[in-house]
């Protein structure tokens, strides 16, 4: 009986039921938007660092990280590198030696991190050779060819075939300085390792720096699969003895700061979003309520208690809801799946955010658990939102509200 | 003799006590015996209404008990009081009586559907009730395409369809035409003789008093008179 009753009375006023259905629809639309472009920024943003940067797991010596000097070396790196070839879940793995220096141009000078790469295996890895724009990816086979970010050759004014000298020391801290001649110019799309980071060939540097042939200071390990992550880390352990094996996360704290304050940003506007629900929803029952006052004391007086009259309003808030929710969702699963193919372009913003390594291209994401948090969360919200109304209704006095005009 | 089934003792009934008090009732005594037509007369202002809500429960007075059918329900709960007049008083309002979203059948089972009772048995009962007040063909309309003297007669059947102790009407046929009102004065008549059910209603309508067998005037919340009739 209440059921139907409820059915019906939010059909007496179509215009308001269908504003309420679609302030939920829209309510949960935004919800899922916003959390499937936050998303779609996080997941971004991760993959730029682990597929174009650190790789899932690197090897290195304990120290190195804290000083980043080529003298904490990661010792037998060609059996290891070998036996992580040899893992089925393994991608790809490359060596790297790398040391802090300086590199100098004929107008100044600044700091950077001084990597030397095997092109061919770097291609598999971070596919470097995708994000050179100008000149080659060491294809001319020189051993003296250095590439740099652009930002950098802005800052140095260097151009191609320019040429710098980069000064670090070897592992034994003595100073040596090479003179080097720009071959490429990358552009990664994060502007602070544009600025910073300079590759050079392995093999050269290496020698240059005093290790021998089966020594590096980093091994860079790049999955198949993100979900093996744990037991490859733990296989590298075994093999690494005495070498600290560290994962994406743990070697990126700060991409993990940003997406907890994304996160944090992301429930802000979800709530912000719920909240200007709530006082929609509110203020649609109460009207629905004070209108029907002289209805509602009849209803007392005929017999119907104040624990239906209260389910009464409850269903009706939760008809509107049901019928919201799902046209919510549908709209905001299209939404996302329409610009999760095509992706955003917020380019308008993208200096500020390639700064922190976001590409300007964002492709909204979003699993279906999430989904269906947001859709309990706008449904729960509508319920307790109706809780206020419905309470007025039990304070009707059935006297005075017939009496009511 | 017949059963007490309405009995106000010493009712008085005062608004605003805080405020610029208004004596609503003053001092009334009322007893009603089972199967009783009775009008409630005076002027506006007088307590009809007043008297009428506390006799059904909906109002509590300021002084004094009323007691129906042996109970005194001044001392009742909020949810007894609405048990109570959901098994045992059917309400006939001035206006605004029906439920505007069911049609004319399920108003008059609604309170049926309150009582839990079986569908086949609450079908067989609006029937009845609709064939008694003649709107057998307007069964599935709702009272937005109903006359006010059609509704009215729908709201006089729901208030019946419990087959209740007492039926209370406030000013039932205010808002109808002489024709309309007489024919519910008739339905509400027919319906005292053959189901013996009380029926206490107020108005000030000089056709519709002539109905009554018992008539009870009020004067500024007071009983000026009470004195039997012999309807016409």
């Amino acid at each position: 009986m209440l059921v139907q009753l409820a059915w019906r009375n939010i059909w007496r006023n179509k215009t308001r039921s269908l504003i309420v259905i679609s302030s939920i629809a829209i309510g949960l639309w935004a919800g899922i938007f916003i959390l499937a472009f936050a998303w779609g920024m996080y997941k971004n943003n991760i993959d730029e660092t682990v597929f174009k940067q650190l790789s899932h797991l690197q090897i290195h010596h304990p120290l190195f990280s804290q000083e980043n000097d080529a003298k904490f070396i990661v010792p037998q790196s060609n059996e290891i590198v070998e036996k992580l070839k040899s893992q089925a879940q393994v991608s790809a793995v490359s060596s790297r030696v790398i040391t802090s220096g300086m590199i100098s141009s004929t107008t100044t000078a600044r700091g950077v991190k001084i990597i030397g790469i095997d092109p061919a295996s770097e291609k598999k890895q971070v596919k470097l050779h995708e994000i050179v724009w100008q000149g080659d990816y060491f294809e001319t086979g020189k051993e003296n060819e250095i590439l740099i970010g652009e930002k950098l050759a802005k800052k140095l004014k260097l151009k191609l075939k320019s040429k710098v000298v980069l000064t670090f020391t070897d592992v034994n801290s003595e100073i040596i300085s090479g003179a080097y001649r720009v071959g490429g110019i990358y552009r990664s799309g994060n502007l602070s390792l544009d600025e910073v980071n300079v590759y050079v060939l392995r093999p050269p540097f290496r020698e240059i720096l005093g290790l021998s042939k089966n020594e590096t200071n980093e091994i860079a390990i790049l999955l198949k699969n993100e979900s093996v992550l744990t037991q490859v880390k733990e296989f590298a352990k075994s093999i690494a003895h005495g070498l600290k094996v560290e994962d994406w996360k743990e070697m990126a704290p700060e991409l993990r700061l940003v997406i907890e304050s994304f996160n944090l940003y992301t429930y802000i506007i979800t709530g912000i979003i719920l909240l200007a629900l709530t006082f929609g929803i509110v203020n649609t029952m109460l009207m629905s309520v004070l209108e029907r006052v002289r209805e509602l004391g009849m209803l007392m007086a005929i017999g119907l208690n104040k624990l239906k009259i209260f389910l009464m309003i409850m269903l009706e808030t939760l008809y509107l809801s049901l019928i919201g929710c799902p046209i919510g969702l549908l709209i905001g699963w299209l939404t996302v799946k329409l610009l999760g193919n095509y992706g955003i372009n917020i380019s308008m913003f993208s200096e500020g955010l390639t700064t922190y390594g976001f590409s300007p291209m964002i492709y909204p994401a979003l699993d279906g658990r999430n989904y269906v948090i947001v859709a309990v969360m706008c449904l729960i919200t509508a319920l307790l939102s109706a809780i206020y109304p419905s309470y007025k209704a039990l304070q009707l006095n059935p006297s005075e509200a017939i009496r009511k005009i | 003799m017949a059963k007490t089934i309405i009995d106000a003792h010493n009712i008085s009934k005062i608004y605003n006590k805080k405020m610029v008090p208004v004596k609503a009732l003053q001092d009334v005594h009322v007893h009603i015996e089972a199967g009783e037509f009775v009008a409630l007369v005076g002027p506006s202002g007088s307590g009809k209404s007043t008297l009428l809500n506390m006799m059904g429960g909906l109002d509590k007075p300021t002084l004094g008990t009323v007691i129906i059918d042996n109970i005194e329900i001044t001392k009742l709960s909020e949810n007894k009081l609405i048990d109570l007049r959901l098994h045992n008083i059917g309400f006939v309002f001035q206006s605004f009586n029906l439920i505007p979203v069911l049609t004319s059948k399920e108003n008059i089972g609604f309170v049926l559907q309150l009582q839990n009772v079986p569908k086949k048995k609450r079908r067989q009962r609006v029937m009845e009730l609709l064939k008694e007040i003649g709107l057998e063909d307007k069964m599935d309309n709702k009272p937005g395409e109903l006359s006010g003297g059609q509704q009215q007669r729908v709201a006089v059947a729901r208030a019946l369809a419990s087959k209740p102790k007492i039926v209370l009407a406030d000013e039932p046929t205010a808002n109808l035409d002489s024709i309309s009102a007489n024919k519910l004065m008739e339905t509400m008549a027919k319906l005292n003789r053959e189901e013996n059910i009380t029926f206490l209603f107020s108005t000030h309508d000089p056709r519709v008093i002539k109905k009554a067998r018992r008539v009870i005037t009020l004067v500024d919340g007071r009983v000026d008179s009470d004195e039997e009739q012999i309807p016409t």
